[in-house]
C-alpha cells in the first residue's frame, strides 16, 4: 500500500510520468483503445471518428468512462498530420485503420519538401486540436488528456516511403539528417498546438522500429532530435517505438523524454534495468497474441508481470486491435487496483 | 459512465454486419458447465433488436440450438465451442430477407462433382459417404470427415476414415448439415479467419 493520499487520475499519471510518488500505478494508453464495439456504444465509428472532432472525443472518452483507464487519448491513428501536409490516405472502414499510401510518396528528396504553411488548419489536424479542446472541457480536471505528434522518422516514412527513405539513410546520411531536421518543425508545431488545446502529455511515435533500424542508427539520427523535442515541447513526452528496442533504451533514457512506450518484445525487467529512474516505462501488454487472441487471465498475468518489475505506468504496447474484446481491456485497470490492495 | 455490460466472455465477433448498418455483433458465452450464449450488439441504432432476433433464430434453425429468452444453448448442454462460433458466423451471413431452413445432410462437392452424404448412426456418430465418381471417393470422404472433425471439434473414430462423433455423444443433425457445407474446404475457413483477425491490427509503417 502506498502512503500517498488518493490521487485523481490526471495527478496520478502526471506524477508517474515525472517518476514522483503515486497512490497506485496509473493505467495509461499512449495510443488508441478504440474498438468496434466501443464505436457502436457511442455511435462514433471509424473512419469518421478520425475526421470529426466530436466523434473523436466521444470515442476516446470511453477509454476512461467505460474501460477505467486514467488517461484519454483521442489520436487513434498515426496519419493525421501526414494527411494535413498532403499525403494520400486510405481511410478504410469501421473495422480497419486508416493508412498513408506510402507507395505514392509526395517527396523524394530534401529539395522537394514543402510543408504547407497552413497545414495546422487542415481539417485532419484541426480534428485532433478540437477533440482535445472538447476533452479538456469535459474531463480536464479529472483525467490526463494525451495528444500525439509524430516524429520526423515516421513522417519521412509517410512522405517519402519506407524503402526510399531507408535507402537514402544508407546512401546519404547527411541529407537524411537534413530531412529529419526539416520535418521536425511539424512535430514541434503540431505538438505545441495540442498543448494550447489542453493536452497534458504527448505521445511521440518515431518509428525507428527494432526490425529495420538499429540502436546505433537511433543514436546517430534521432537521439539529439529527441533531446530537442524535450526542450521545445514543454509537457511530458512519451516516446513510442515498436519492436525490440533494448539496444537503444540507454540512448532513449538520455533524451529527457518523460516516458518510453515499449513493446512486448522487450521484457519488463530487462527494460527497467536499463532505464532505471531516468525515463518512465509504459506499455508492454501484448496486442496480437494476448489482448486480441487470449482471455482476461493472460492479460492479468502480463499486467502483474509489469507491476512486479516496477514499471511506472501500465497499458497496451501499441494501438490495440479494433476487434479486441472489452473484457480484455477492463481487466487491465481492475488488475492494477487489485494488485495494489494486496 | 460505464454502459458496458457484464455479459460473459466474447467468443466470436462479426465486426461489420453486412446486412445491418455495419454494426458489430458479438457472441458471448455465459455459464459454467452448462454454457449458454448471448448474441449482443452495443449499437443502439433503430432495428438492432430485430437483427439480433433474426440471428438468434438463424442459429436455432441452422445449428439446432434452443432458445430461452435471449439465450441460446445446445440441447445436450455442451459448449461445442468451434461449432457454435461457426453457427454464429454463418447466421450473420444470411440476409434477413432470405428464408431460414436447416441445411440438408448432403451436399454437392464442387471440387470432385461428388454428392457428399452424412448419415446419422446414433449417439452423435456420423458417417460420411459419397455418390458419384469412384476414383475420388475415398479421398474426398476422408477430407470431409476430417473437416467435420475440425469444424465441430468431433473425434475421428479409430480405424475409420469416414466416421466422426460429437464428444457429447448426442445427435446434432442441423449442426452437422451446417458444417458439411464448409467441411470440404476447411482451408478456406482458416484463410477467412486469418484475414478477419489481421484486419484492425495496426502495423508500424515499416510493416505496412
Amino acid at each position: 500500500m502506498s502512503d500517498v493520499k488518493e490521487m485523481k487520475p490526471r495527478e496520478r499519471v502526471l506524477a508517474a510520468l515525472n517518476r514522483q510518488p503515486v497512490d497506485r500505478t496509473p493505467t495509461c494508453n499512449p495510443t488508441s483503445l478504440a474498438t468496434v464495439e466501443l464505436m457502436d456504444l457511442v455511435d462514433a465509428p471509424f473512419p469518421q471518428a478520425n475526421r470529426d472532432p466530436e466523434l473523436m472525443a466521444r470515442l476516446a472518452a470511453t477509454g476512461h468512462t467505460e474501460l477505467g483507464f486514467d488517461t484519454i487519448m483521442p489520436v487513434f491513428s498515426i496519419i493525421q498530420e501526414s494527411s494535413a501536409v498532403g499525403c494520400k490516405i486510405q481511410w478504410e472502414q469501421k473495422d480497419n485503420w486508416p493508412t498513408v499510401k506510402m507507395r505514392e510518396p509526395i517527396w523524394e528528396s530534401l529539395e522537394d519538401i514543402r510543408v504547407p504553411t497552413d497545414y495546422l488548419l487542415h481539417p485532419d489536424a484541426q480534428c485532433v486540436i478540437e477533440a482535445i479542446k472538447i476533452l479538456k472541457r469535459d474531463y480536464g480536471d479529472e483525467v490526463a488528456i494525451i495528444g500525439k505528434t509524430m516524429g520526423p522518422w515516421s513522417l519521412a516514412y509517410h512522405c517519402m516511403g519506407v524503402e526510399p527513405f531507408l535507402l537514402l539513410s544508407l546512401d546519404d546520411p547527411d541529407q537524411t539528417k537534413r530531412i529529419l531536421d526539416k520535418l521536425k518543425q511539424i512535430t514541434i508545431e503540431f505538438g505545441n498546438a495540442q498543448i494550447e488545446a489542453g493536452a497534458d502529455a504527448l505521445t511521440l511515435p518515431d518509428h525507428a522500429t527494432g526490425d529495420l533500424v538499429s540502436g546505433e542508427y537511433y543514436d546517430r539520427f534521432l537521439r539529439d532530435l529527441h533531446i530537442e523535442f524535450v526542450e521545445k515541447i514543454p509537457i511530458p513526452l512519451i516516446l513510442h517505438i515498436c519492436g525490440r528496442t533494448v539496444d537503444r533504451m540507454e540512448y532513449i533514457a538520455q533524451t529527457g523524454m518523460s516516458a518510453f512506450h515499449y513493446d512486448s518484445k522487450n521484457k519488463p525487467q530487462e527494460s527497467i534495468d536499463i532505464t532505471g529512474d531516468r525515463v518512465s516505462l509504459v506499455g508492454n501488454i501484448n496486442n496480437p497474441e494476448t489482448l486480441f487472441s487470449k482471455g482476461p487471465e493472460a492479460v492479468r498475468d502480463e499486467v502483474i508481470n509489469n507491476l512486479e518489475a516496477g514499471i511506472q505506468l501500465i497499458g497496451p504496447e501499441c494501438a490495440i486491435p479494433l476487434q479486441t474484446s472489452i473484457e480484455n481491456l477492463t481487466v487491465i485497470p481492475e488488475t492494477v487496483k487489485e494488485w495494489h490492495k494486496n | 459512465m460505464a454502459d458496458i455490460l457484464d455479459i460473459g466472455s466474447r467468443i466470436e465477433l462479426i465486426s461489420m454486419d453486412p446486412h445491418f448498418l455495419e454494426i458489430s455483433i458479438g457472441l458471448y458465452r455465459q455459464g459454467g458447465e452448462t454454457p449458454r450464449f448471448l448474441v449482443h450488439s452495443y449499437s443502439s441504432k433503430e432495428g438492432v433488436a430485430d437483427r439480433l432476433s433474426f440471428i438468434r433464430q438463424a442459429m436455432v434453425v441452422l445449428g439446432g440450438m434452443v432458445q430461452d429468452g435471449n439465450y441460446l444453448s445446445f440441447v445436450c448442454g455442451s459448449e461445442h465451442h468451434a461449432a457454435v462460433r461457426r453457427t454464429f458466423l454463418e447466421a450473420g451471413k444470411i440476409s434477413p430477407e432470405a428464408g431460414l431452413e436447416p441445411r440438408p445432410l448432403s451436399s454437392l462437392d464442387r471440387k470432385s462433382g461428388l454428392t457428399l452424404v452424412v448419415s446419422e448412426r446414433g449417439s452423435g456418430l456420423y458417417e460420411v459417404t459419397a455418390e458419384g465418381n469412384e476414383k475420388a471417393k475415398d479421398r474426398r470422404v476422408k477430407v470431409v470427415a476430417n473437416g467435420l472433425a475440425k469444424l465441430g471439434e468431433m473425434r475421428l473414430i479409430d480405424g475409420r476414415e469416414d466416421q466422426v462423433q460429437y464428444p457429447c455423444e448426442q445427435d446434432h443433425a442441423s449442426l452437422t448439415g451446417l458444417l458439411l457445407v464448409r467441411a470440404p474446404n476447411v482451408r478456406a475457413i482458416v484463410r477467412e479467419q486469418e484475414m478477419a483477425s489481421s484486419r484492425g491490427v495496426l502495423a508500424a509503417p515499416s510493416q505496412q
